[in-house]
């Protein structure tokens, strides 16, 4: 008998880079989703331009972080839509791709492609807002952990799905509810005080707000920088290692 | 490792869902599959050939039963199975932003085949399958049948030690129907073992070396196409578009189906005469041809394989 390609089938992460390429690939065929990725953040960003253009430089951080995740929620959608209407996951586990692999591959293909148009929202708000290299690199690390929350939760809520039109109303909510409403383009301070812890626990909010408090925008206790960083930290760990535990046991349906 | 390519033992799954009554798909399917067969599981629609195959293919967990891969069990250790496969899922689309080229290619790159060896396969299963000229359109510009060869497509070429095919040529021309089937005896000529589900009875008679017919979750009967055929009673069917208000008259060469006023009567080659003898003289208008796979579900189902579950 011939050895199977799979010679280390144990490997958690086998096929990871080729089926990152394979979603670059998808995402990058689709020109119209490409051209209309940043439609919110542009939208928003004129927005505050009219009410208030001294908030530019914070709207222009919070667009980063706002970018990061919805890239990351795009991990929603597009899984549920190859594992609904194409049977992909079907094709691509029962065989010598991990799992781990496929969602990995899924979420860092689609952040590779849509990466661009953030990168120059990135550079406006290191030129408008001042940003040193500290502050930048803040903003790339706390912006890669909204991404990774973002894609793990979007991978999981995408399994419980069996019709793409009823993830469409999550979707929405989810983005609004998380990446829109809270004070993620607008300081913190406009928001009212008692809802502060619960903003803080939300990574895009946090994220902004510990950003916001690094430029001086936004005065945070310690406590309150304390609450907005493990609470970033730990929820994404505790959701990315949920969802690599939840791609294992989603491979097989009961 | 083991003899068997695939080994079931008294495999059941139940699906159960709230507040409606559980579902038994499959009622003990045991089954072997050796290596280098191409098998043909062969059943109405609803009779459990998916589920078995999604089972077989690591992608369901059964409710009871044993099944083995290779040696290994699927059930405990599906990450062993999972290297030694590939699927062609039922109604499984490629991706629409990819053309023919890309989607075989990347997959098999996916599945650790080095550029060198990816590349070659993935030009001869294009040429198999008679998409080389629409290689680089994207997938959504396709039709139907044109993507569904793009997935046979890109199962085919990663040569993979056991191949699961769910109703592999569902909206092909007859063309490309055959194509595929040329490309899966090539398949097994190099080694690869075939199981594939269908309801088209002369897919599973010109496929597959032996076949399984299953009804309501239960394996009816296997054997070769041709065991399935003698078992029928006879080797020539002799159809006789208007005799089905005579059928009495007929009974005695063998089985008689009588579908409205059509009656189609099975005889052996001894009796033949005879019987069309009577045909003349009772004025009835009678052809002879070989028996069918139909005719043998027919014995064995008791209804046609067009009928739904």
């Amino acid at each position: 008998m011939r050895t199977p390609e799979a010679s280390s089938p144990t490997r958690a992460f086998r096929g990871l880079a080729a089926f990152f390429w394979t979603e670059a690939l998808v995402q990058l065929h689709e020109e119209l989703a490409m051209a209309t990725s940043m439609v919110v953040q542009v939208v928003l960003l004129v927005f505050v331009w009219i009410l208030n253009p001294g908030l530019i430089g914070v709207a222009l951080i919070g667009s980063v972080v706002f970018s990061a995740f919805a890239l990351g929620q795009r991990v929603l959608n597009e899984a549920a839509y190859v594992r609904i209407d194409h049977k992909a996951n079907d094709l691509y586990l029962a065989g010598p791709l991990s799992p781990e692999a496929y969602f990995l591959g899924m979420a860092g293909g689609i952040l590779l492609i849509y990466l661009g148009p953030v990168v120059v929202l990135g550079v406006l708000a290191v030129v408008v807002a001042h940003l040193t290299l500290g502050t930048g690199l803040l903003l790339v690390g706390l912006s890669g952990l909204v991404w990774l929350f973002a894609a793990s939760v979007g991978y999981v809520f995408s399994t419980f799905f069996r019709d793409n039109r009823a993830i469409w109303a999550y979707s929405s909510l989810f983005f609004n509810v998380f990446g829109v409403l809270p004070p993620v383009f607008y300081p913190l301070g406009l928001f009212p005080a008692p809802l502060h812890p619960i903003v803080l626990l939300m990574p895009p909010s946090a994220a902004a707000a510990i950003l916001q408090s690094t430029i001086g925008v936004t005065a945070l206790s310690p406590d309150a920088l304390t609450l907005a960083a493990a609470g970033l930290v730990v929820e994404t760990a505790a959701i990315f290692l949920f969802a690599i535990y939840w791609a294992r046991r989603t491979v097989r349906s009961k | 490792m083991s003899g068997e390519a695939l080994k079931s033992t008294n495999l059941r799954k139940v699906y159960a869902s709230r507040g409606a009554p559980s579902v038994e798909a499959l009622a003990g399917v045991t089954m072997e599959v050796r290596r280098g067969e191409r098998v043909a599981l062969l059943g109405r629609n609803g009779a459990g050939k998916t589920t078995f195959l999604k089972i077989a293919s690591t992608l369901l967990r059964p409710t009871s039963g044993q099944i083995e891969v290779f040696g290994f069990d699927v059930d405990a250790a599906p990450e062993k199975a999972r290297p030694f496969i590939a699927v062609v899922p039922q109604e499984g689309k490629p991706f629409f932003h990819l053309c023919p080229r890309e989607q075989v290619y990347m997959y098999l790159r996916a599945r650790g085949l080095s550029r060198e060896t990816a590349k070659a396969r993935t030009e001869e299963a294009l040429e198999r399958m008679g998409l080389t000229e629409i290689a680089d359109r994207l997938s959504v510009t396709l039709s139907g049948g044109q993507r569904q060869r793009t997935m046979v497509a890109t199962v085919i070429a990663t040569e993979a030690p056991l191949l699961f095919l769910d109703e592999p040529t569902i909206g092909m021309d007859p063309f490309a129907r055959r194509d595929v089937w040329a490309s899966l005896r090539a398949l097994t000529q190099k080694g690869s073992t075939i199981l594939l589900t269908t309801h088209y009875l002369d897919e599973a008679d010109a496929l597959s070396d032996r076949l399984y017919i299953v009804e309501r979750g239960e394996v009816l009967v296997s054997g070769t196409s041709d065991d399935l055929k003698r078992s029928v009673g006879g080797t020539l069917k002799v159809s006789m578009p208007n005799g089905a208000a005579q059928i009495d008259a007929f009974r005695t060469f063998g089985a008689c189906v009588a579908d409205g006023i059509h009656l189609s009567v099975i005889v052996s080659p001894e009796r033949l005469g005879e019987l069309m003898d009577l045909a003349v003289r009772s004025r009835l208008t009678a052809t002879v041809g070989p028996v069918t796979l139909e005719e043998a579900f027919l014995r064995v189902v008791g209804r046609s394989i067009d009928e739904d579950s």
